[in-house]
């Protein structure tokens, strides 16, 4: 199987998107954000649209638009402050009303349903490179800001306190959602590509460890849902980003039961005899 | 340390104001309680003098160094955050360019809670959180102490010691303290003085007096 160079592509993009989604999910499950994720997911579909239709690389294109939707988000938090949902709502109906206007148009000079539901074979060596970049300024820019993320998403006051300059950070935050988004959607579709970003954090967190261990054991759940994913719709030819999500959902619900069991084993072990 | 001149705010930017040319001047070294009832402008005070407030026209300035913060306790946020105390301290101190993770343990050290460095935070009782808050806004020797209701969903015990360590804090280090308070007991017992939201306005007394007025009625 890894004989076929479309499925190096599709392996080396994976394990980029697989340490990349988590790293900014986490901040955005912790936020009660990860409908976030979903929204721009969307609105990397426009990006794409657009992005096909000027004959511009539809990776770049979802980057470009999926910031400006981020950077939007993000300035209507101001205007819409007891109704953050509906700012979700509003930042959606424009992206898919961009995507569905430009596809009925005819203008595409490709076909967009790969993006729809995530394709193995389509990775181009453009598209590698342009997906590591974006990978690696992702997680270098993480690092750096750190600590004034967790405390952004824990204590936004406290982080004011900080001194930390907490709006411009954000609009930075929203920048690196849109290239986990963009540097995702080839391989796992528009679809199902929020579960990317909040399942393996939410498999995380039921470890119940600090911030560092989650950070890792999200990481970690990632690399195995995606990397499963791949290999197993391969072998039953089936598109990897649905079957992805799947095997996400399994894992997580095999730690819940997991966790159940230990709690109900000790639980038993503190009974008297 | 906190002087406020001709102090308007509304949340919409117009009348009724929340806060009506009020005129106020916190000094060095006071333990100040400020008080009143709910939605008098307690609070919205206190994040006026941090900046996370404009005021609608007047100024508040705030002349300390550096500021320590209690925010009013958010269970909801601390319950479900996978961090513990430690991790919470020293990324703290990082923001406050302090590189020596012994300055977190330290710190947590002073209001006795060393013991609790890896526990998640989500899992403290209240009082424990709010002591491991306190040890968190003392990072970075602050010359201002800034807390919102530091005593709410804390046990009896716990705001005891809280309470001794916070005057024993303004007594003996100097550190000047204002803390938004609903429980006037506390505030009469440990403050230097009070200050008195009402109708907008506010008015500073001593302890003894506010008791005698406010507290016997």
């Amino acid at each position: 199987m890894l004989n076929y160079g479309f499925m190096q592509n599709a392996l080396f993009v994976s394990l980029c998107i697989s340490i990349l989604c988590p790293c900014i999910g986490i901040f955005l499950v912790l936020r009660r954000h990860s409908m976030i994720g979903d929204t721009l997911a969307h609105a990397s579909l426009a990006g794409v649209t657009i992005g096909l239709a000027c004959n511009v690389n539809p990776v770049l294109g979802a980057f470009v638009f999926t910031s400006a939707s981020g950077a939007l988000i993000e300035f209507l938090r101001n205007s819409f402050k007891k109704y953050a949902d509906l700012i979700l709502t509003i930042v959606l109906s424009l992206s898919v009303g961009v995507a569905i206007t430009i596809i009925s148009a005819g203008k595409l000079g490709a076909n967009a349903d790969s993006f729809l539901f995530g394709s193995i074979l389509t990775v181009t060596k453009f598209d590698m490179l342009l997906i590591l970049g974006l990978s690696i300024l992702s997680v270098l820019t993480l690092i750096f800001l750190y600590n004034q993320l967790i405390f952004i998403t824990y204590d936004e006051d406290t982080a004011k306190v900080a001194h930390v300059k907490v709006k411009l950070i954000n609009y930075v935050f929203s920048i690196l959602v849109a290239s986990a988004i963009s540097a995702s959607i080839r391989i796992v579709g528009v679809l199902v590509l929020s579960s990317m970003i909040a399942l393996p954090v939410a498999t995380a967190l039921q470890l119940e460890k600090g911030f560092k261990a989650t950070l890792l054991y999200s990481v970690l759940f990632s690399v195995t849902d995606i990397m499963l994913g791949l290999f197993l719709s391969y072998y039953l030819d089936v598109a990897p980003g649905g079957f992805t999500a799947l095997v996400s959902v399994f894992v997580l619900v095999l730690v819940l039961v997991g966790k159940k069991l230990v709690s109900l084993c000790s639980a038993r072990k503190k009974l008297p005899a | 340390m906190i002087q406020a001149q001709k102090l308007y705010f509304s949340y919409t930017g117009l009348s009724p104001y929340v806060l009506e040319n009020l005129d106020m001047h916190i000094k060095n070294g006071e333990y100040v309680s400020v008080v009143g009832d709910n939605g008098s402008g307690k609070s919205t005070l206190i994040r006026l003098a941090l900046k996370f407030l404009k005021p609608t026209s007047g100024e508040i300035v705030c002349h300390a160094n550096r500021v320590g913060y209690v925010p009013q306790k958010k269970d909801a946020i601390a319950a479900g955050f996978p961090i513990t105390v430690q991790e919470m301290l020293v990324s703290y101190g990082r923001l406050l360019k302090i590189k020596d993770k012994r300055v977190a343990m330290e710190s947590l050290a002073q209001v006795g809670m060393e013991s609790f460095s890896s526990s998640l935070v989500g899992n403290l009782s209240g009082g424990q959180y709010q002591k491991v808050i306190i040890a968190r806004a003392l990072m970075g020797e602050p010359d201002l102490l800034i807390l919102d209701e530091p005593s709410s969903g804390v046990d009896v015990e716990s705001q005891r010691e809280i309470y001794t360590f916070l005057k024993r804090l303004n007594a003996t280090h100097g550190i000047t303290v204002v803390s938004v308070e609903h429980n006037l007991d506390a505030a009469v017992k440990n403050s230097t003085s009070i200050y008195h939201i009402s109708g907008g306005r506010g008015h500073f007394c001593s302890p003894e007096r506010y008791a005698k007025e406010y507290l016997q009625t």
